[in-house]
């Protein structure tokens, strides 16, 4: 099925190997996406296009190529940029009107990597504001619509960056993911999302939502590309102390170590859990069935303590990110209130024009969590959880090798139909976990209802990248849910 | 109200949190530099500004002056603390928080000994609870000569800037010994390299807690804090105002309000800031941006084997070694480079005691007066330990009169040279040669018969004018205790 991709965009690897064999330059390359892009405009996907100086990298590459010194991989390969990961010199805006004009100085050390190994930025990529919400319609550039049915969300935060690889305009973007921020937008789209293990890419450059629980992460249409990635922008970095060791992980080498003697866990309370779609836990079914056919060993597992993840995850979310706003005052950058007649004004004004209802609500929220006399009911609380949840991962990986799950409890949604925030809180049920205890996660697509995609989730041990990606891989070897396009993608 | 009765009615409660920039050349949590005096701004990265995906890493550097500060004043270092956030909206704090420590601090329960004010040979033992690492915030400049009314200005070059809080046990009891205990712990963190400690460029900065209760009361009374003290004058003038109002605040019957109190020191006055029931809650939390400082013992160990010999530890050496008193050692060793400039002059000259005493007394007398008028200090003057221990050995065998060595000293300290070449040039040389002496004793006997009638009639007052006379003529180059000998033998003998 592999040999067959239809009309499915090529993946990196395969565009990697037309510009080997000369069929096209990565000059081509980044015309077609900037004009793809320009396209596919209605989808709400960018925020902003690089196009001369992204033109001009592509030369520069191709250069690069002729003189036989291609630098990795990804070289000369264009790729698309959530609007939350700096690159130095263009707009960061984060979905808000606060950081209306900001540029950034400075690139990410993700950014920097892939540029350092000849990847191409084309743009950045719509998200919800600050990367809060599951829907990329908290954005002040408006929504963005789901490729495959454009009056559907493509989930979020990092919604831009999973439609611009669904849409065929990049064949890999950057996304982050604080609590399914990758993964669920992926498991809209149809494509892969990947968020490593917390510390696996450095932090610098990625606008801070919830610090403990950020993670950049590839967005492809393959396992095997988001491997690529995530081997070139993974590493310690001077910069981020949070950030793991080098060199525990090569993604891309472990891809084809097969399913033999793997064990796969399937947690219970997951599975049964109530409100999960008949449909999706069917195809979910389906897709761990089919892992078992090709030689890995299915275990029921039990997390017990899954039902506080969600209200774990948004004390400490919502605790964190109030702190990590604090800093858009109106003082040095962004949006200053032009109302403003005093320093309260300043601030008063600035944050209020500045940012949007839901993220005002998690500040709300956070700023209470935080507050005396409340601190030891809720955030102190919640870390003890934590740590119990981890300690679930900890007990369940001493069973299985890898845990699967779906992705989400749905496909994506109408445009408009969550308006209760609670309700999209409650749709990240099963990925805040990864992100609480920091173990990496996949989600990848397998299967349809009524046309749009479903995702299984593969979770696998902190520090172990590989084993998810291997798994995903596997199946994406012998399955074809990566090759559908979305109606209306031209080839 | 007089404060004689107060300190008789009330016992004084202080504890004071200092605040102290550490020595190093980058910021706490980014190599940017730290320069004090540079143009506004010019020393800002992007994690000074908090601009948006910027992340603090934590510099060694400030650690192990951290680390030196918790050794020196006896705490114990903690093998993990926590760096947390304190939040609070302002200007100059770009972050909208201050990375600091809260639950779990550095180092705590430690103590320093500071001599009791009352009584320079006792000592008083003062707690320390604990020492915790910090980063300074920028300054708003409201100055309307420089801003305009309407304008604040920022200056972000001190954001960032490495601080450690030392904060004390309510052991304190007056203004006096706040002051003094200001004054050692400077002293000590100067002495071991953790700071600069320049109190001018706001390096040395102190808050205090201070309340009062009557003698025998073991509950604390309420208290208030004085904020931003920044001088060892304005913290003795604000806590003695300070004491003053809560105790006619007491004595008429009133009751002490827990606040946030500022000092104006031109109209020597305390007023409330803002009230306990306004105060801020800071929301503290770990920082999810970094993670536990973690000291394993053998870096501890490092530290501590970097440091110097403590004032204290050398002032108790000098004591037992050389038999110096207490309060000398003290004055000796009140400065790294004074105790080395003493240790080094006994190395050439011999460490016996009874050079190590002449030595002090030369210091403590004329050295550090010598100094002081002429604003200099041991490390900035041209005296070397050679100069003083070759005067001093001149002085000892009567080459140079005590008077012509203090003087040369004086010259010493500005100029430096050899004492040797200067009392040649100078004519220094003490007049020893008796005949010489004989001559001039006979002129000034011939000079003044009134003065030798006044003596033989008893009037010993005439015999100090008769040697100033004596001690004129000569210069001061003869040795007073010789001219009153030979005086005295030459008046024995009567007028020839």
């Amino acid at each position: 099925m592999r040999d067959d991709p239809g009309n499915r965009p090529p993946t990196a690897m395969e565009l990697q190997n037309m510009l080997a064999e000369g069929e096209t330059t990565s000059a081509q390359l980044v015309e077609d996406a900037l004009s793809r892009a320009k396209v596919s405009d209605d989808l709400g996907i960018f925020v902003s296009l690089r196009e001369d100086s992204a033109i001009k990298e592509a030369q520069a590459s191709d250069r690069f190529r002729s003189e036989k010194k291609a630098r990795s991989r990804l070289e000369g390969i264009p790729v698309a940029i959530k609007d939350n990961i700096a690159i130095a010199g263009e707009p960061l805006g984060c979905g808000s009107k606060i950081l209306d004009g900001y540029i950034s100085p400075f690139s990410s050390t993700a950014v920097e990597r892939l540029r350092a190994f000849g990847a191409i930025p084309i743009g950045a990529t719509n998200m919800d504001e600050f990367a809060m919400g599951s829907s990329t319609e908290h954005s002040i550039h408006g929504s963005t619509r789901n490729p495959w049915q454009r009056d559907r969300v493509p989930g979020g935060s990092s919604g831009g960056s999973a439609a611009a690889v669904a849409a065929g305009v990049v064949p890999i973007a950057l996304g982050s993911d604080t609590g399914g921020s990758i993964r669920q937008p992926a498991s809209f789209c149809g494509v892969v999302g990947m968020k490593p293990t917390y510390g696996r890419i450095s932090r610098w450059g990625l606008v801070a939502f919830a610090s403990s629980l950020d993670q950049i992460g590839p967005i492809a249409h393959t396992a095997e590309d988001c491997a690529l990635v995530l081997d070139c922008i993974g590493g310690s970095d001077s910069r981020d102390s949070t950030c793991l060791p080098s060199g525990s992980t090569d993604c891309y080498g472990a891809l084809n170590a097969g399913l033999e003697n793997l064990v796969i866990g399937l947690p219970k309370e997951y599975f049964q859990s109530t409100g999960v779609d008949a449909e999706v836990l069917e195809k979910v079914y389906d897709a761990v069935k089919h892992l078992e056919e090709a030689g890995a060993e299915l275990r029921e597992i039990s997390l017990p303590h899954t039902e506080y993840a969600v209200s774990t995850y948004y004390l400490v979310a919502t605790a964190e990110a109030s702190s990590n706003l604090a800093r858009y005052d109106g003082a040095r950058y962004g949006k200053r209130s032009d109302a403003a007649r005093s320093l309260v004004g300043m601030y008063e004004g600035s944050r209020s024009e500045g940012f949007g209802e839901e993220v005002k609500r998690r500040i709300f929220l956070g700023t209470y969590v935080l507050s005396a006399g409340y601190y030891d009911a809720y955030y102190r609380k919640a870390q003890k959880v934590r740590t119990l949840l981890r300690r679930d991962f900890e007990e369940a990986f001493l069973e299985c090798d890898v845990i699967a799950t779906p992705t989400c409890p749905e496909v994506a949604f109408p445009l408009g139909s969550k308006l209760d925030p609670l309700a999209m809180y409650l749709s990240d049920v099963f990925t805040v976990s990864a992100n609480l205890v920091g173990v990496p996660g996949v989600s990848l697509p397998c299967g349809f209802k009524e046309g749009l995609p479903i995702g299984l989730q593969l979770l696998g041990q902190a520090g172990d990248d590989a084993m998810p990606l291997r798994i995903a891989h596997e199946y994406q070897k012998t399955t074809n849910f990566h090759c559908a396009v979305p109606p209306g993608v031209a080839p | 109200m007089n404060t004689q009765r107060i300190f008789s009615d009330y016992e004084v409660v202080i504890g004071l949190e200092v605040h102290v920039h550490l020595d190093t050349e980058a910021k706490l949590f980014t190599s940017c530099p730290v320069s004090y005096g540079a143009e506004p701004n010019t020393r800002v990265s992007e994690v000074c500004l908090a601009l948006p995906g910027t992340l603090p890493v934590i510099s060694e550097r400030a650690v192990d002056r951290a680390v030196r500060a918790a050794l020196v004043t006896q705490c114990k270092v903690h093998p993990i603390s926590v760096f947390a956030r304190k939040h609070y909206f302002y200007p100059d704090l770009p972050k909208g928080y201050q990375i600091s420590q809260f639950e779990e601090p550095l180092a705590t329960g430690g103590h320093i000994e500071i001599s009791d004010p009352e009584d320079a040979s006792r000592h008083l033992r003062i707690g320390l609870t604990r020492i915790h690492i910090e980063e300074d915030a920028g300054k708003s400049i409201h100055d309307q000569a420089l801003a305009g009314s309407e304008v604040t200005l920022i200056d972000l070059n001190r954001a960032g800037v490495p601080l450690i809080e030392i904060v004390s046990e309510p052991d304190l009891r007056s203004p006096e010994e706040a002051v003094t205990y200001l004054r050692t712990l400077h002293r000590i963190l100067r002495y071991v390299d953790v700071s600069n400690v320049d109190m001018e460029k706001g390096q040395f900065r102190c808050d205090a807690n201070i309340s009062l209760r009557p003698h025998g009361e073991v509950r604390f009374g309420t208290r208030t804090e004085l904020k931003n003290l920044n001088s060892f004058r304005s913290v003795q003038s604000a806590l003695h105002a300070e004491i003053i109002r809560q105790a006619e605040l007491l004595e008429g019957g009133g009751e002490v309000v827990q606040a946030t109190m500022g000092y104006d020191a031109d109209r020597d006055r305390v007023f409330v800031m803002r009230l306990k029931e306004n105060a801020d809650d800071y929301r503290y939390f770990p920082d999810p941006d970094l993670i536990p400082l973690r000291l394993s013992p053998t870096r501890i160990d490092e530290i501590r084997d970097s440091l110097p010999e403590l004032p204290i530890e050398r002032r108790d050496r000098f004591c037992n070694l050389f038999g110096l008193s207490t309060y000398d050692a003290e004055v000796i060793t009140s400065s790294r480079p004074l105790a080395d400039f003493f240790e080094d002059v006994l190395a050439i000259g011999g460490e016996t005691a009874d050079f190590a005493k002449t030595v002090s007394n030369w210091i403590q007398r004329d050295v550090l007066g010598a100094l002081r008028d002429r604003d200099l200090d041991i490390e900035t003057s041209s005296l070397t330990p050679d100069a003083l221990v070759e005067l001093l050995r001149m002085v000892e065998v009567r080459r140079v009169t005590v008077k012509s060595a203090r003087d040369l000293i004086c010259e010493l300290v500005v100029s430096g040279g050899n004492p040797e070449d200067l009392v040649e040039q100078r004519g220094l040389e003490a007049v020893s040669d008796s005949s010489i002496l004989d001559t001039v004793i006979q002129e000034v006997v011939s000079e003044n018969p009134d003065a030798i009638s006044s003596y033989h009639a008893g009037e010993e007052k005439s015999l100090n004018f008769l040697m100033g006379q004596v001690m004129r003529k000569t210069k001061g180059k003869a040795e007073a205790s010789t001219v009153r000998t030979f005086l005295i033998e030459k008046l024995k003998v009567g007028p020839t």
